[in-house]
């Protein structure tokens, strides 16, 4: 297999018309990395997978892989391969032709690319499968073939295009492990698009998150949803809860804000954010659910937020409470599934304790809005 | 538009790009453009030999048409009577085929395309089949049926119905029954098409809100069919007016239908400027009488052809 | 009660229909093997099959349908050539010219035919004046017209068949293939061909059935090269012969052949998918077995029984001689003939005895007796039977049916028909 190779974008541009798809966007993809663009339909993330696998020009900027810069190169001479969101198989061709394909491109005999087909076959566990046709197979089995006949090209940097998002959600599940682990085995770069920030979270070295053609912020899966940049990522990836309100007083990392409906809260500001929010600004305040830890009234720690109970949500594995702060502010708490309920405290007014690490503070911005 | 161009040629790659750009100028350009022009522009020419084409007489001249309507010069009628009629029967006469097609082939295609089952399959083959018959034989065949001595004279003769064989081809009924049998494929289809993507719940919801059968019709069906049968329709109308194969094996001797007029003018007489005319006379009263159905019954161009 | 009334109803206007639709073929088709010179079913003389040979030693038919498949493969190759393209290109087109393009590559379906021989050949005959070429230059070649002219308005049917299928093409499957390595044209060849193929071969059958049966178009511009069809307008218009029934039969069964071959086809290969999906590995590798392939499929049982019609007719076609019951009837009538000359002299003496006697009467009751005997008109003379046989059937229509064929009354005439026969 080919050693992965690293992508780079510099100040890309793309523009169609007036609508600028993708604004000015840096990214440096380590060679064999698992690299995900994870954002909202629309947002231009398969604008740029496009644009590197060569089918779209940039309207500006590069496209480097490898450090060669792709300009006016063809897809079809680029070291990558793309996994269409539809796979696009060939349909009249067998499973083992389909896999086989840049092989038969590059002249190779059939005796050859058999024996290639049947060796990649096993690798996705299809041994034996190669004479049915694309449509013979299930859904699961179309995805690995796809990945096989990619990988069957040899390329340096392999570009998915939301591959999971036709399949159902325990065969979803089951890719992604596959997914990763295939990643490694062959070691070369990949570059993924979803939507699907779990997807993102778990498979991925790196992760960015895109938003009206802009990136927001470039991290791992742990930075992103620990430390998020802008309010778009703070709420996109994963649940949040917002707060809204100016700020009051800054030291160093902490910043005292004065929210619009839940009094005075203390958080942390954001890493990206240090240094750039001061008194008087709109700030915004995220504690994610599982943040809070719910206790009796009168047992306040330094930092709570009251709130009554409206509502209980049993998940399996978390309760979801929902739950009604001063001038109706809603407020959603995760708790693990230890086998207790909160029925019995349904409508009773109950303190949400935090830990300041775990409030992230930033200038106020633009939420996702699902 | 370069860019248009551009964008192209990366998309299908420059060779291909530029093979198919060729075949689709050579066609709509070469084959269907240029000789239209061309005939529109020798029509307003005189019919000069040869030699002295472009020359000093080769000057443009709205004579053909005023044949049409006025007859050679120093005529004795201030009318061109006999081609008039001829393109007005002509013109009145494909209205009436395509009338008369409408009205026979609707109920068909409603039941082909509202009814399920293996039989459907078997009738549609039998509509095709058909229809791959060679044009001229199947004005043949109408020909042994519609003779003086063809079956259906035996059959009314020998049933006492007529006593004297009757002259369907002098009649004209053949000429009709003929053009009306040569298109029938081109009614059914479009309107058959239209209607199978009908859902057959919106009739029962029809029917089950207490709608006669000929109003689910009026109300569902024909307004939801109207492309189809408007397509159908312009078919067969354009066909039946600009038919030749069967006015001239089914026509009767005294009346001519318009195209076999420019045939002559073609074929007898080489005067082919005058013939070009009257075929610009044609296409254009054609076209304008669809295009004038067409914003009678608010039917787009667009539906035309699916 | 109503819904079976209804049922009935349609079923008897769909058997009035396809009566209308398919009786004149039957009726066609039948003429083909009855005796009389005339195309006739009825009455039914003698099953034969001299209209077959006869059909076969017209060197002008011959001509003609050597005329028509060297056109018709000319024209499937352009008009299919051009119809993807145009497809194509109508597929990718700049939304602001979608609707102009479309109009102009759908208008020749429109277009009289006639309108569109016309206007080919006008338009090349300039273009090969402004060459400086001379009359039998290639661009004024009958082949090159026809080939012109009806490709402009195949091209478009083509057209509308190829865009029904490229609408369910995946572009993505292109990408794909580029983005594996593939060159545009391998892209093309590779895939984009091979998911148009079943379009692409109707088309061409499409293609080659409308260019063999044009007539409006290819009647301006065959020039020295007339088609199977023009030779076959020309017979019908100057005298039918039973011969072109022969014709119109073998197509006939041809196209039903055809048609039934292609049902067969279409359900075989149904069959195979189901049986693939089925099926298990070791099946696939060491091919499929196909259990009840003509149980399940009525076309291909129609096509056996046809195909075993077809050997059956042939073998009687070889071994049957109609010559005793065409002699039979030869003689029959003119026995008939006779009888009836008989009566007329007969009649006419008994008229001159009653003129001699009284005063002149009107002669009403003569062509009274000559309209009755009308449905003996096609019954002529056995002569030109043998004539049709063994010439060109026009000719000897066009010497004998003084008139053309509505002109029969001139052969009612007993002595006209003694004289000219034997």
């Amino acid at each position: 297999m080919s050693a992965g190779v690293g992508v780079d974008l510099e100040n890309l541009w793309i523009r169609f018309g007036d609508f600028v798809a993708v604004r000015d966007a840096n990214v440096n993809i380590k060679g064999g990395d698992f690299f995900s663009f994870l954002g909202p339909s629309g947002c231009g993330k398969t604008t740029i997978l496009r644009a590197v696998s060569g089918f779209l020009e940039p309207s500006e900027g590069n496209i480097l892989i490898g450090g060669k810069n792709m300009k006016g190169v063809g897809p079809n001479k680029r070291p990558t391969a793309l996994i269409f969101q539809n796979l696009a198989l060939f349909p009249l061709m067998k499973v083992w032709e389909n896999i086989a394909f840049s092989m038969e491109i590059k002249g190779a005999s059939a005796g050859e690319r058999r024996k290639r087909a049947d060796e990649l076959l096993e690798m996705i566990a299809l041994e034996g499968q190669g004479d049915k046709l694309p449509s013979e197979l299930s859904g699961g089995q179309r995805q690995r073939v796809a990945i096989a006949r990619a990988l069957c090209a040899e390329p340096h940097v392999l570009l998915l295009d939301e591959p999971l998002s036709a399949l159902d959600l325990k065969l979803r599940q089951h890719m992604r492990t596959e997914l990763r682990e295939i990643q490694k085995r062959v070691g070369i770069t990949f570059i993924y698009i979803t939507h699907d920030q779990g997807e993102a979270l778990t498979m991925s070295d790196s992760i960015a998150v895109m938003r009206a053609g802009v990136i927001d912020q470039i991290g791992d899966g742990k930075t992103i949803y620990n430390d998020p940049a802008t309010p778009f990522a703070a709420s996109f990836v994963g649940e949040n809860n917002v707060f809204r309100g100016k700020v009051k007083q800054v030291s160093g990392d902490r910043v005292l804000v004065q929210s619009n409906r839940s009094g005075e809260l203390l958080a942390r500001v954001s890493t990206a954010n240090v240094g750039k929010m001061k008194e008087g600004d709109s700030a915004m305040i995220f504690i994610r659910p599982e943040a809070f830890e719910l206790a009796r009234t009168g047992t306040e720690g330094d930092h709570y937020v009251s709130a009554r109970v409206v509502n209980e949500e049993f998940e399996g594995n978390v309760f979801n409470i929902f739950m009604e702060g001063d001038g109706g502010k809603e407020i959603k708490v995760s708790l693990p599934n230890h086998g207790q309920s909160f029925d019995s405290h349904k409508g009773e007014t109950m303190t949400l304790r935090y830990d300041v690490r775990n409030a992230v503070a930033m200038p106020a911005g633009v939420l996702a809005t699902e | 538009m370069p860019r248009f161009l551009k964008d192209f040629l990366n998309r299908n790659g420059t060779g291909p790009g530029l093979v198919m750009l060729g075949l689709v100028l050579f066609w709509t350009v070469g084959l269907i453009i240029l000789p239209q022009l061309s005939m529109l522009d020798f029509s307003f020419r005189p019919n000069l030999p040869p030699p002295e084409m472009g020359g000093p007489k080769d000057v443009y001249t709205l004579e053909n048409y005023k044949y049409l309507v006025y007859g050679p010069e120093g005529g004795s009628q201030a009318y061109n009577a006999v081609d008039l009629m001829v393109f007005f029967r002509t013109l009145v006469a494909a209205v009436c085929v395509t009338v008369f097609n409408l009205v026979l082939c609707y109920p068909i295609a409603y039941y082909l395309g509202q009814t399920k089952g293996n039989h459907i399959r078997v009738l549609a083959l039998m509509l095709i089949i058909p229809y791959w018959i060679n044009e001229i034989l199947r004005a043949f065949a109408l020909r042994i049926i519609f003779g003086e001595t063809g079956v259906l004279n035996t059959i009314l003769t020998g049933a006492g119905l007529f006593d004297t064989p009757f002259d369907f081809i002098r009649n004209d009924y053949a000429l009709y029954a003929g053009l009306g049998y040569a298109y029938i494929l081109l009614m059914i289809f479009p309107i058959y098409n239209v209607i199978e993507s009908l859902d057959h719940n919106q009739i029962e919801a029809a029917r089950d809100l207490g709608a006669p059968w000929w109003r689910i019709h009026w109300r569902v069906v024909i307004p939801y069919a109207k492309p189809g049968i408007s397509s159908g329709c312009t078919m067969v109308f354009m066909l039946s007016a600009g038919a030749l194969a069967a006015p001239q094996i089914l026509g009767g001797p005294s009346s001519l239908w318009f195209t076999q007029l420019i045939y002559q003018q073609f074929n007898d007489s080489s005067d082919w400027p005058q013939g070009a005319a009257y075929a610009v006379v044609l296409l254009v009263t054609c076209v304008l009488l669809v295009l004038g159905a067409m914003r009678l019954f608010k039917v787009n161009m667009g539906d035309i052809g699916k | 009660m109503n819904t079976s009334l209804i049922r009935v109803s349609v079923w008897i206007y769909l058997a009035i229909f396809f009566a209308y639709l398919l009786g004149p073929l039957v009726i066609m088709s039948a003429t083909a093997f009855n005796s009389p010179a005339f195309p006739s079913a009825t009455p039914w003389e003698c099953l034969t099959f001299d209209w077959f040979s006869a059909l076969f030693q017209d060197a002008r038919i011959l001509n003609g349908i050597k005329n028509s498949l060297i056109i018709g493969a000319g024209t499937v190759v352009l008009s299919v050539l051009m119809g993807l393209a145009g497809a194509l290109l109508l597929t990718q087109i700049w939304p602001k010219l979608r609707a102009t393009y479309y109009t102009i590559i759908i208008a020749p379906i429109l277009i009289p035919g006639v309108v569109l021989g016309i206007s080919t050949l006008v338009f090349w005959d300039r273009v090969n004046r402004m060459l400086g070429l001379g009359p039998d230059s290639a661009l004024s070649s009958g082949l090159f017209l026809t080939v012109i002219g009806q490709s402009t308005f195949i091209a478009s049917y083509c057209m509308l068949v190829l865009v029904a299928r490229l609408q369910r093409y995946d572009v993505a499957l292109t990408e794909a293939a580029l983005d594996l390595g593939a060159t545009h044209a391998q892209a093309f060849r590779k895939v984009l061909l091979p998911f148009m193929r079943p379009a692409i071969a109707s088309s061409a059958v499409l293609a080659f059935l409308a260019s063999f049966e044009n007539y409006n178009t290819t009647t301006f511009t065959f020039g020295e090269y007339p088609t199977l069809t023009i030779e076959l307008a020309q017979k019908v218009r100057y005298g039918i012969s039973p011969a072109i029934s022969s014709l119109a039969f073998i197509i006939v069964v041809l196209t039903v052949f055809a048609a039934l071959a292609n049902e067969a086809l279409i359900r075989r290969r149904e069959l195979v998918a189901a049986a693939r999906r089925k099926a298990t590995v070791a099946e696939l590798t060491g091919g499929l077995k196909l259990p009840g392939f003509l149980s399940g499929n009525t076309a291909a049982v129609l096509l056996v029984v046809m195909g075993i019609g077809t050997v059956v007719v042939l073998g009687t076609a070889a071994t049957y001689r109609p010559d005793q019951c065409i002699a039979d009837v030869r003689e029959q009538k003119r026995l008939e003939a006779e009888k009836r000359a008989e009566e007329l002299r007969a009649r006419r003496d008994a008229e001159r005895k009653e003129k001699s006697t009284a005063e002149p009467a009107a002669p009403a009751p003569s062509t009274g007796a000559g309209n009755n005997s009308g449905s003996f008109g096609n019954v002529f003379n056995p002569g030109t039977l043998q004539d049709g046989a063994t010439t060109p059937a026009p000719d000897a229509q066009g010497s004998t049916g003084s008139g053309g064929n509505s002109g029969f009354g001139g052969v009612f005439d007993p002595n006209a028909l003694q004289g000219s026969g034997n």
